[in-house]
């Protein structure tokens, strides 16, 4: 194959088609650190040891009902602020533990983003392009796994649990495609060996002495990659205690919440502990078209508890300030209410948080008009959404890499981080 | 009484908000409603119903959060309301007004047409109306109060939140004399005539999620004990809408939220099902209520239309309204009858009160 880039910055079209694959089917288990070898950036952002825990939202949270509310105004809807641990700061009286952590939280009240519905929301906000492109980008959690994982880890990179991105790791590859547990946190399937361990050791010798032999005379990526998946699912195999947390989750589940999604972040901040860099965790449902409030209540109601004590604990352990904990879905929700007691979705002026990593806690950034119709001040898109997201993690937000021929980077290149937020 | 004449005689003006709790006062003209906002307004009907609708007379200050339920007792001297700002609330009705107010009418259009959602042509307009604020508050509940009901001798009155609490009090004294937690948010609530029986509906409305709940079950007051659970044959239903027919024999369990508004009659000794209602309201069932006749119930629903059903057999005696159009409908929220039965008023979320003589 020609081409004006070197192997370790690009893969090939079957490469490529054998990772979509793998995504496709969920199954896929290769996201070990690097196929293409670490560049310097990779190994700064790893000498860092930053990592970052995605908190999705999945449906898209309503702005107004959280954390940008507008009591008094016709859009308000029947929730009311209360103060937080910050003056003159405020966040949704169903988030009252949330309120207490305030001091952590950047809230991007400015979001003014490109893609109104729920497919191309979703990959818009976790690749920060828009999904009528036709390069495929790499989503947020595989350049995180490629800029900050471990490349000698025994446990994946990226790992993901519930409803989550859409987008797969895109050009940079098959190794750097999720790991996903199931809703409630279990393993795949395919991640339970029945075989007795000698059975497996021999099974795996024979493999290997195939693959050398036929790697001899077949010289290509895939087939590296192939060995090297398999080799990495053998270490998973023998690592897979780490994503069992039922021995301390007894007495965890009274403060993070006897909920999938609380069990999820606490199975974060193990995961975490143990060197993965990226986590992300997906909370259904807050696509309320209907009965929006409802919804909301039901859903803070569990998140409140597992976030404020994900990130007490992250902070009891000294690790807050490496790992950037995001809270966002793929659009926000009409400022008005529809005749189904509802709210759409919306994109004009929506919220995000974020926390740690160096970002500077108990202030807002930007702002929304009085209605919650536009964006006030500081418009934020997501370029600079996710530029914000990288740089914060020790990631060149303009790194360039290669599709085919054709030069791609992390954001697009109009995209500023918001330093306002950065210490 | 085939209800063949009945006609809508007025739309009471407000269109602030959505209108989403109605009730008459007593055996007089005087009708209340309460609205999102909290706000509660009365309007006095001529006794000629022709001629244009009447103006409000009378402004409640009292609510933060929405309205969700207004009771009377039948001599029309004290009014209950009940609110998502945690509270019930207790009214003299025959208290004397703290002075006047001004109340802005069709606020709403403003606040609607700037999200064109609206294209009623109604500008706003200042109207001068009696002020009181000198409810009496009652506590019990620490969440929205979703429900409240009055029990058939007006002794008891019972309400539930989101919390999962119901609390049973003396009407009379304001006082606490029964309460317990359900597992879910309480939905609705029936009580049997003779006020020893419940019948409430929960839920926790989550989506994929195993803490998701619906459930309905009737229950032994005195015991605060569940005696009989019919969460199996309401699979996967939520429930807003539940009564009690006032001479003890059957249960009516309305299905909710945007799914077809089905409706059941239930033999109340044994729960069982005596029969599904052929017609259902195209979304969700808001509201049931029974003709002082004793032969017929109404419901309301997601939709605009409120159905008159004949209480023996369960046949749809008579539709009153029509869809609004588009997709969805706006709801009635609540219906009310006067005891002679010739009146009812209907909570439109359209931010009106319709006048309907059956």
């Amino acid at each position: 194959m020609n081409s004006y880039c070197t192997p370790q910055d690009h893969i090939n079209r079957r490469a490529l088609l054998k990772g979509s694959l793998l995504t496709g089917a969920g199954c896929s288990v290769a996201n070990f650190g690097s196929l293409f070898g670490a560049d310097e950036v990779t190994k700064t952002a790893q000498k860092k040891g930053k990592r970052c825990i995605l908190l999705w939202m999945n449906g898209g949270a309503s702005q107004i009902d959280t954390f940008d509310m507008k009591p008094g105004r016709p859009t308000a809807g029947p929730f009311r602020p209360i103060s937080t641990n910050v003056d003159g700061m405020q966040v949704c009286e169903y988030l009252p533990k949330m309120a207490k952590q305030f001091d952590k939280l950047a809230v991007i009240r400015s979001m003014k983003t490109g893609s109104p519905d729920h497919p191309d929301g979703i990959y818009h906000m976790h690749t920060g392009f828009k999904m009528s492109e036709r390069t495929p980008h790499a989503e947020i959690g595989a350049v995180i796994s490629k800029y900050c994982g471990n490349l000698d880890a025994d446990l994946p990179s990226f790992v993901r649990m519930g409803p989550c991105g859409n987008a797969g790791p895109g050009y940079l590859g098959p190794n750097y495609a999720p790991f996903s547990l199931k809703r409630d946190g279990s393993m795949p399937t395919f991640s339970t060996n029945n075989l007795k361990p000698e059975v497996r050791e021999r099974r795996a010798d024979l493999f290997r002495f195939l693959e050398s032999e036929f790697s001899k005379q077949h010289k290509a990526e895939p087939f590296e990659g192939h060995r090297l998946a398999k080799e990495r699912a053998w270490r998973l195999l023998r690592a897979k205690d780490a994503f069992d947390v039922s021995e301390e989750w007894p007495k965890q589940k009274d403060r993070y919440g006897d909920t999938n999604f609380g069990r999820g972040c606490f199975m974060a901040l193990k995961l975490a502990e143990r060197g993965v860099p990226f986590i992300e965790i997906g909370h259904d449902n807050y696509d309320s078209h209907a009965n929006n409030f409802v919804c909301h209540k039901a859903n803070m109601q569990q998140l409140d508890p597992a976030w404020s004590s994900l990130l007490i604990d992250l902070e009891d352990r000294g690790m807050l300030e490496d790992t950037l904990v995001v809270w966002m879905g793929e659009v926000g929700r009409t400022p008005y209410i529809n005749n189904r007691a509802g709210r759409d979705h919306y994109i004009k002026a929506w919220t995000t948080v974020l926390s740690g990593a160096g970002i500077v806690g108990g202030q807002y950034y930007g702002s929304s008009d009085e209605d919650g119709r536009e964006v006030a001040e500081n418009p934020v898109n997501e370029g600079d959404f996710f530029s914000t997201i990288y740089t914060s993690l020790g990631i060149d937000p303009r790194k360039k890499h290669f599709w085919g021929k054709r030069p791609v980077w992390l954001t697009p290149e109009d995209a500023k981080p918001i330093s306002a937020i950065m210490s | 009484m085939t209800f063949e004449n009945a006609k809508l005689v007025w739309e009471l003006r407000w269109d602030v908000d959505w209108v989403t709790a109605v009730q008459f006062i007593g055996n007089s003209r005087r009708v209340v409603a309460g609205n999102r906002r909290g706000n509660m307004m009365e309007w006095e009907l001529p006794e000629k119903l022709e001629g244009d609708a009447p103006d409000p007379v009378r402004f409640y200050e009292g609510h933060s959060n929405s309205v969700t339920k207004l009771r009377c007792i039948q001599d029309g001297s004290t009014l209950y309301s009940s609110s998502f700002d945690h509270s019930i609330r207790e009214w003299d009705m025959n208290a004397k007004d703290q002075g006047e107010t001004k109340v802005v009418l069709n606020e709403g259009y403003i606040y609607q047409s700037q999200f064109k959602r609206y294209s009623k042509k109604q500008e706003p307009m200042e109207c001068d109306v009696a002020l009181r604020k000198d409810s009496k508050k009652l506590g019990g509940h620490r969440e929205w109060v979703n429900v409240m009901e009055l029990s058939k001798d007006e002794k008891i009155l019972v309400s539930g939140d989101d919390g999962g609490h119901v609390v049973f009090r003396d009407r009379a004294s304001g006082k606490i004399q029964k309460s317990w937690n359900v597992e879910g948010w309480v939905h609705a609530v029936a009580i049997s005539p003779d006020s020893k029986q419940a019948l409430i509906s929960e839920r926790r409305p989550l989506v994929f999620d195993s803490a998701q709940r619906r459930a309905l079950k009737l229950w032994n007051v005195e015991e605060s004990k569940a005696t009989k659970d019919l969460s199996e044959e309401f699979k996967k239903m939520y429930l807003p809408a539940l009564a009690w027919s006032p001479d003890g024999k059957t249960l009516l369990v309305g299905r909710g939220e945007e799914e077809e508004g089905k409706i059941w009659m239930l033999d109340a000794e044994t729960g069982e099902k005596k029969k599904e209602l052929e017609d259902k309201h195209q979304y969700g069932v808001t509201d049931f209520l029974f003709h002082p006749n004793g032969k017929h119930f109404f419901s309301a629903g997601r939709d605009t239309v409120i159905r008159v059903w004949s209480l023996k057999d369960g046949t749809l005696v008579k539709k009153l309204g029509e869809p609004r159009g588009g997709q969805f409908k706006d709801w009635i929220h609540a219906i009310d009858i006067t005891p002679d039965g010739k009146l009812l008023a209907a909570a439109d979320m359209a931010g009106q009160v319709n006048i309907w003589q059956l």
